[in-house]
Order: structure tokens, then C-alpha cells, then sequence
């Protein structure tokens, strides 16, 4: 194994071209409203809902998700406490998960959300619907602007921009594959 | 300023109107166009099939007929994007670079060299507009809608100045043509496809004349047409404007 | 057997290429449509390059520093010099865990490997999670495409094979209700998966992460709920930096679909306690081609999709006429270099539009490529005799002046007095088949123009003002 490593580093030292310049990337511009968010979300079948307050997080919920029998929460008691060792058995049937998004991206509609924020690694895209609740404050226009605001990634993080979706049959979009089935983002 | 006409090959052979359009309407712009009798061929076939050595007696041969002057205008955009961009294979001598950088399209040259963006006449017809690959991608004598979607560009510029005319608007502006050279033999029958998808946008539209600065691209669609008996009319863009010129 | 023959084969059905054409022409448009509303896309491609550009320039030394960062977060780094060797490490890595049951994500490095038959015949149950790949697993087909792998397939294909597989009603062929079938089966998968496997569209040279990018959630679903984590990457999907991510999400999504950006984009950096990451780096011809100083670009693709969604070739011949992993424009430009006689026919599967170029989001002169292949496959004599002494022949013709003369009036005359039957003959002129010859006219422009007065000066042109 080790052979193939020093041939691959070899090969791709001895092939390489002259170095080339590492450009600096600019920042660039653009919106960061919380009304760009919401329309380009909404695109892209997520929706936003406004919160008067975090207060107002627990009924606005129970409105939206009357339904809702197993949620999971780090911002109220759910019915289901969540950490890293909970099964995949009990992760599978949770309804709803409410979860603290840290960035907003107006221009893509997508929320950064770091490991610290999930429970479990696999609770955002094994619950059946998934709640971003997120400060308007957070939201800067592009990515540029969100990776900057990012010290690290942490051991595991993810951009997450909507619903999970496909369109591998025939190119007709189908929300919820394999992930969520609905991403409603709570904005405060 | 001394200009040379280069009629390639195929239209030498097949076109002969178009060539002789190309020089009329020169000649009504001002320009007295000189037709070098040596020349044969750019050597695009060639190099396109993979054997680019073989073209280089060919190209050494167009830079010798054309080193003397100061542009070379051609009716069909991608004998010139071949000699721009692939003689860089042979020794840059200041007559290989002179010549690379004097081969014009022949509505480029109109728009850039001598700066005419419109044409008195009228010409009342459902004009569509085929934009060659070569001379909208490479030589960039109109916009991609790969980059943007304003649909402008040199022909349509001076086309649209002719009274009467209305230009088809396609349902793709810029969809290859499928001839692609050795291509449409080597690869018959998707060009033969893209060929007829490309005239349907056309019929679809409502295209009465097909037009086009790229003599190449309009033979293939010319012989779709024809094949399929549609009732379009292909003419070369030179013969349209030299038709309504004075 | 070459890309033209195999074209034929899908031309044959018309109705369904019209829709192929028509299916993938919407792609290209939603992309447009997404390109359009970032005023700084262009700029994003040229700063795209030269990222990719100056990594291949110091790709050693960055695999280096990815490898010393993935290690120091504690995640296995292996080295795979070809397929076999990917393959064997991670039937090895499955087995060190006593596992048969792996559920994979998109990539397609593994299929360019052809992991699944290995694993399936070392005794391991592979599940291919991403809905496309899952469809042509069922169907045992290779996918066409690189993003939209079912792309060749009409939803009563995908109706007929769940129907087969999944017990779905027959003649079910309603997206919604097929993709909320494998949804159910694929829950089951995931929830049983022991180790998974995933892509990797980035691996960040700085911080030792890969980020993988879907829009189902199948790799995270995967990776999360499984005790051990695979990721294959190929040695260019290297970048150096975190914050040029800002760039390449911007860029990969609005050119493969014309969404703003994947629904997930997740960074795997390090494996959680009592669970273990896998980092695969696996050469398989890519050192030979950061060699060649006219392919090396090729490295610089993102795997986005776009050049095929506008190719007017793959279009109408479908990605299965190239049988090479990765079809279109950017597979007939990587094909060559893994088996150049095998794949000699791609780099002339093409028109050189030049579309290609000029919707690659990292800027691959893809084209360019494509004429450059056809300089080595013609030099190797890796095209057909015909062509080769035909051109040959040519090239001697068109460097006399009367010699060429000669030649075309001849051809006319042939086509003015041969019958239409003869000229037209689809067996011996392809053009024919479809399309007519040109009406040859009775002379040539050099022989109307030898019949002209000469002038005898040349004016200076008068520029209309």
C-alpha cells in the first residue's frame, strides 16, 4: 500500500506542470435580506415561517406540525431525548426534528449546520421532517461570505438547502427521497 | 489596404454564387476584393480527421498565397477560426502570424474592419438566422447562450437594419448544426439528426429564408431541406446583402 | 464496435431520442436560467480554474498535506495505484469488520473501478442508495450519465423494474408514488447498512475533510447510521482550501441542474468515537494524465454534468453509445488516455461546437482536447485506414493549385451526369442518407472569376460613414 502511495506521489510530482498562482478569492457582493432567503427557498421547496421571538418556537410548531407524535429538539423537550449513542431503531421513527441553524445563505436558501446542533450525526436527514430555526441576523448573501464565517467544520458539518429531493426519474422533482420530507425554517 | 478573397474549397466548387455575391458586395462596400487563383484549401478536413501533418503542406501553401496582404476575407467563419486558431502549428515566422491574424469572416470583416452596422434595402422576408459554431464560439461574432441570454450579434445586426425583414426568433438560438466537417460522414447519422432538428426549429418558427455567414452549415441544412422537400430557402447571408445593395 | 454504430442503435427508436434530446435540453436550461442570475459567474469560472490549475501545480504536495490532516483527525488514508488495487482495499477494509452489508453512495470512481461485481462476488451485499444508481443497479445497466444516471429511462421503464423488484402495481409509473417505493426499500438498507461508501466531490488539502454533495441525502443517511465510512476519491479532487468551497458550490449545482446549490453539502472530517472513516486516494491513470501537457486540464473536472447536458452529440446518441464510465464531451477526453485504442472513435463523437467549453464551470477547453486527441489517435494510427490514406490523398491535392483544379471539375461533371440513384447511394455515400448533395453548378467561382476583366489596381476602400 505504502509502494502505491510513493508511486502515486512520485508520478504526480515528476508530471506536474510549472506552479501556477493560488488566486485570491474576493468576496463579493449581493443581498443578504431575509426576503432573498425566503424566495429563493421557497424555490427550491423549503419554506420560511416567521417566529415572534424563540418564544413563540413551541406553538408555532405545533401549529405546523399538528401531527407530530416523535420530536426531537436541543431547544425544548421533545418527545424522544436524542444524543450521539441514541439506535438507528428509535432515530428512524422520529417525526420531527428541531434543530438551531447556525448561517443563513440568501443566495442559495442553504443553513450551515454543525454537529454540535444535531443530536446525532443522522438525525437532520433520518427524521421524516426537519425544522431550521435560525436568527434573520445570520444571513449573508453567498457562500464566500458563510465559509468565511466558518472557523472549521468541526468533526462533521452540512450545508442543507431544502428538502431532500430528486428528479432521477424522468426529471420530474420529487420532495423527500431520501432525507426529509419537508424543511421549514424558522426565522427570528 | 489590399484584400484578398478566399473562396474555400467547397463553395469554389458548389457555391460559386455565393463567392461571387461575396465579392460584389465587397465591392459595393468599397473594397476591391482580389481572388488569388493558387489558393485551394485552409486544410481544416484534414486536421479535424486527425491528420493535421498532412495539412501543413496545405496550410504553407494558404500562407504563401495570402502573405501579401492585408486581409483575407472568406465567406465562412470556420475556415478562418482554423486558420487562426490551428496554424499555430507551423513555425511562427511573421508571415505565418500575419496571415493568422488577417483572416477575416466576411460579416466580421464588414463589422469590425470596416465598421458598417447597416444596410440600406429592404428584404421582406421571415429570416432565420443560423449562427455557425465557429464563428459564434470562436470567433465571437455573436453572444453564447451559454454566457448570456441577449440574443445579438454582427449578422443579425446588419440583417435587422434591412427593411420589411423580421427575424425568426428559434426555440435554440445557438444549437449546432451537426455538420461538423469529416463529421457528417464519419458520424452520418446523428448529423443527419441534429441537421433535421435544427431545420424543425426553423419550419416551427416560421423561417421562410435560412441564412447564415458559414457557407458549411448551410450546404448540410440546405440538403435536408431539400431531401425533405421543405419549403425553406437557403441562402448564404452575402447573397441576401449583396441582393439588396446597390 | 465505434461511437457512430452504437448512435445508430439509439437513433433508431426517433420518438425516444426526440425526448432524450428534449429531456436533457430542459437541464441545460434550468442551468442557463441559474447562470444568468449570478453576475458574477464568469468570474467564478476563471477563479475556479486557476484554483484547480495551480493544485494540479503542486498536486503532490497537497495530497501530502491532506493525508498528514485526514490522518491527524483520525481517519485511515489508503493509496490505490489502479482499480484493482481500490477494489481490494476496500473488500479488505469490509471484511476487517466482518460486514456484508454496504450501502454506497454516488460515486463514480467505484463504477469506473466496477466495485460492485467485486464486492458482490467476495460474498458482500451492495446497495446502491442514490435513486438512479439504485434503478440501474436493479436493471444491471451502467449508468449514461454522470449526475442523472437513469437519464436514458422513461418512467415505465422505472415502473416495469420496481414493479419487478419492489413489488410496485404494475404499470405503476408515477414518479412520486415509484421514488416513494424505493424510499421504503431503501430506509431498510440504510438502517441495516454496516459500512458505507460514499463519493467525494472535494477533499480540503488544509483540513483533511471531504465534502460530498446530494440532493436525495443518501450519503449522509448512509454514513451516519453506519459504523464505518468509506470515501473514494480520485487524486484531482483535491482543493486547497476551505473558503474555495465558496467558489465550487457555486458553481457545481447551477451547472449540473440549475439549482442554487445542493440540498446537502457535507463535510466529513473526522469519524466519531468507536466508528471509523476511510479515505481511499486512488490513481487509475491520473498521474498519466497530469503527463500530457494538452489533457492535463481534464483534471480540472468537477464531475458537474453540464458538457453533456449540452452536448448535441450525447444528446441524441445517449451516454451508453460512448461505453465509457464517464460519457459526453468530457469522457472522450478522458477515454483515451485509460485505453486509447478501445475509445479511439470518442474525441470524433463531436461536432467541435465548442458548447462544451463554454458551459464547463472550471473552464476545461474541452474542444480543444477533442481536436488534440484526434492529432495523437491519428499519428498513433488509431483511425480507420479509409480516412487516414483519404486525407492523405487530400493533403496532397489541396497543396497544388492544378492538381485541385483538376480534381473538382471532374467531381462536378461526375455528380451533373451520374445518375441521382449512384450519387445518392447510401451504401457508399453516407451523406446521402439523409441529406441531398449540393445541385453542382456548371462552374466553378475560379473559373467565373478567370472569365472576369481584371482590375488592374485596387482602390482604397470607402468606408460608409
Amino acid at each position: 500500500m505504502s509502494a502505491s502511495r510513493d508511486r502515486i506521489l512520485a508520478a504526480a510530482q515528476a508530471n506536474k506542470p510549472e506552479e501556477l498562482p493560488l488566486p485570491t478569492v474576493p468576496l463579493f457582493g449581493g443581498d443578504a435580506t431575509a426576503e432573498r432567503f425566503t424566495t429563493v427557498l421557497a424555490g427550491i421547496g423549503g419554506t420560511v415561517v416567521w417566529l415572534d421571538g424563540l418564544a413563540s418556537l413551541v406553538p408555532t410548531l405545533q401549529k405546523l406540525f399538528p401531527d407530530a407524535q416523535n420530536t426531537a429538539s436541543p431547544l425544548f423537550r421533545g418527545t424522544v431525548p436524542v444524543d450521539a449513542q441514541t439506535p438507528t431503531g428509535i432515530l428512524a421513527a422520529i417525526d420531527l426534528a428541531v434543530l438551531p441553524g447556525e448561517i443563513g445563505v440568501a443566495e442559495n436558501g442553504a443553513i450551515w449546520l454543525p454537529e454540535a446542533n444535531m443530536l446525532h450525526r443522522a438525525l437532520p436527514t433520518v427524521t421524516q421532517h426537519l425544522a431550521l430555526v435560525l436568527d434573520q441576523r445570520r444571513i449573508v448573501a453567498t457562500m464566500h461570505q458563510a465559509y468565511a464565517l466558518l472557523p472549521h467544520t468541526g468533526g462533521y458539518g452540512k450545508f442543507v438547502a431544502g428538502p431532500s429531493k430528486t428528479a432521477d426519474i424522468e426529471q420530474s422533482l420529487v420532495i423527500g427521497a431520501h432525507g426529509a420530507r419537508s424543511l421549514v425554517v424558522l426565522l427570528y | 489596404m489590399k484584400v484578398a478573397l478566399f473562396v474555400p474549397c467547397y463553395i469554389d466548387q458548389f457555391y460559386p454564387q455565393v463567392g461571387i455575391a461575396t465579392l460584389q458586395l465587397l465591392e459595393k462596400l468599397g473594397v476591391q476584393a482580389h481572388f488569388p487563383a493558387q489558393q485551394t484549401c485552409c486544410g481544416q478536413p484534414l486536421a479535424n480527421s486527425g491528420c493535421e501533418r498532412d495539412a501543413l503542406p496545405i496550410y504553407k501553401h494558404f500562407v504563401d498565397t495570402f502573405q501579401d496582404y492585408d486581409y483575407v476575407v472568406a465567406p465562412s467563419g470556420s475556415c478562418v477560426y482554423h486558420v487562426r486558431k490551428h496554424f499555430d502549428k507551423l513555425d511562427q515566422t511573421a508571415e505565418v502570424q500575419h496571415v493568422r491574424g488577417a483572416a477575416y469572416d466576411l460579416i466580421d470583416f464588414i463589422s469590425t474592419v470596416l465598421k458598417v452596422e447597416s444596410l440600406p434595402g429592404a428584404f421582406p422576408h421571415k429570416v432565420g438566422l443560423h449562427l455557425s459554431c465557429h464563428g459564434q464560439r470562436g470567433l465571437h461574432q455573436a453572444n453564447e447562450s451559454e454566457m448570456t441570454p441577449v440574443r445579438d450579434g454582427q449578422l443579425s445586426r446588419l440583417l435587422r437594419s434591412l427593411d420589411g425583414i423580421e427575424l425568426t426568433n428559434l426555440n435554440r438560438n445557438d444549437e449546432c448544426c451537426g455538420f461538423g466537417g469529416t463529421f457528417c460522414v464519419s458520424e452520418a447519422g446523428i448529423s443527419a439528426r441534429m441537421g433535421q432538428d435544427r431545420v424543425a426549429d426553423h419550419v416551427r418558427n416560421g423561417t421562410q429564408v435560412l441564412t447564415g455567414s458559414d457557407m458549411s452549415c448551410l450546404m448540410h441544412l440546405e440538403g435536408i431541406v431539400r431531401r425533405a422537400k421543405m419549403p425553406i430557402k437557403v441562402m448564404h447571408a452575402a447573397e441576401i446583402l449583396n441582393g439588396v445593395t446597390s | 464496435m465505434n461511437h457512430a454504430i452504437r448512435a445508430d442503435k439509439f437513433l433508431l427508436d426517433a420518438d425516444r431520442t426526440t425526448w432524450h434530446d428534449e429531456t436533457l435540453w430542459f437541464v441545460r436550461e434550468k442551468r442557463d436560467k441559474a447562470v444568468y442570475a449570478v453576475p458574477e459567474f464568469q468570474e467564478l469560472r476563471e477563479l475556479a480554474s486557476q484554483i484547480k490549475n495551480h493544485t494540479l501545480s503542486r498536486l503532490d504536495l497537497y495530497l501530502r498535506e491532506f493525508e498528514a490532516a485526514a490522518q491527524a483527525n483520525g481517519v485511515f488514508v489508503h493509496w490505490a495505484a489502479d482499480a484493482a488495487e481500490h477494489n481490494a482495499i476496500i473488500l479488505d477494509i469490509i471484511r476487517k469488520q466482518g460486514a456484508t452489508r454496504v450501502v454506497k453512495s454516488k460515486s463514480m470512481l467505484t463504477e469506473e473501478c466496477h466495485l460492485n461485481p467485486y464486492l458482490l462476488q467476495n460474498g458482500v451485499e451492495v446497495v446502491d442508495t442514490d435513486l438512479g444508481e439504485r434503478i440501474i443497479q436493479f436493471r444491471d445497466e451502467a449508468p449514461s450519465h454522470i449526475v442523472l444516471p437513469a437519464i436514458h429511462l422513461k418512467k415505465e421503464d422505472v415502473g416495469d423494474t420496481f414493479h419487478t423488484h419492489l413489488g410496485t402495481t404494475k404499470g405503476e409509473s408515477d414518479p412520486q408514488r415509484l421514488t416513494e417505493a424505493a424510499r421504503q426499500h431503501l430506509r431498510a438498507k440504510f438502517l441495516a447498512g454496516e459500512v458505507a461508501i460514499s463519493g467525494v466531490n472535494f477533499a480540503i488539502a488544509e483540513t483533511g475533510a471531504v465534502v460530498v454533495c446530494t440532493n436525495e441525502g443518501n450519503a449522509d443517511l448512509g454514513v451516519n447510521l453506519a459504523k464505518v465510512h468509506i470515501a473514494a476519491m480520485g487524486i484531482e479532487k483535491i482543493i486547497p482550501r476551505l473558503s474555495d468551497l465558496g467558489v465550487f458550490t457555486r458553481l457545481l449545482a447551477r451547472s449540473a441542474t440549475g439549482q442554487p446549490v445542493t440540498t446537502y453539502t457535507s463535510h466529513f472530517t473526522k469519524p466519531l468515537p468507536g466508528r471509523e472513516m476511510h479515505i481511499v486516494i486512488v490513481d487509475n491513470g491520473r498521474t498519466q494524465q497530469l503527463g500530457r501537457p494538452d489533457f492535463r486540464a481534464s483534471l480540472k473536472c468537477i464531475r458537474c454534468g453540464a458538457c453533456m447536458n449540452t452536448c448535441p452529440v450525447y444528446r441524441r446518441s445517449g451516454g451508453h453509445s460512448y461505453d465509457f464510465t464517464v460519457p459526453g464531451p468530457i469522457g472522450a477526453i478522458l477515454s483515451p488516455n485509460i485505453d486509447m485504442k478501445k475509445h479511439a472513435s470518442l474525441p470524433f463523437a463531436s461536432t467541435l461546437c465548442g458548447s462544451c467549453t463554454d458551459v464547463c464551470p472550471v473552464k476545461i477547453d474541452i474542444h480543444t482536447q477533442l481536436y488534440k486527441w484526434r492529432q495523437v489517435l491519428g499519428e498513433a494510427n488509431e483511425i480507420p485506414a479509409s480516412k487516414k490514406w483519404g486525407m492523405k490523398f487530400m493533403g496532397r491535392v489541396l497543396a497544388s493549385t492544378r492538381v485541385y483544379g483538376l480534381g473538382g471539375q471532374f467531381a462536378r461533371r461526375a455528380l451533373r451526369l451520374l445518375p441521382h440513384g449512384l450519387t445518392h447511394a447510401p451504401s457508399f455515400n453516407a451523406w446521402a442518407v439523409a441529406r441531398e448533395l449540393p445541385t453542382p453548378p456548371k462552374y466553378s467561382f475560379r473559373e467565373w472569376y478567370a472569365q472576369q476583366p481584371q482590375p488592374t489596381s485596387q482602390p482604397t476602400p470607402q468606408v460608409p460613414a
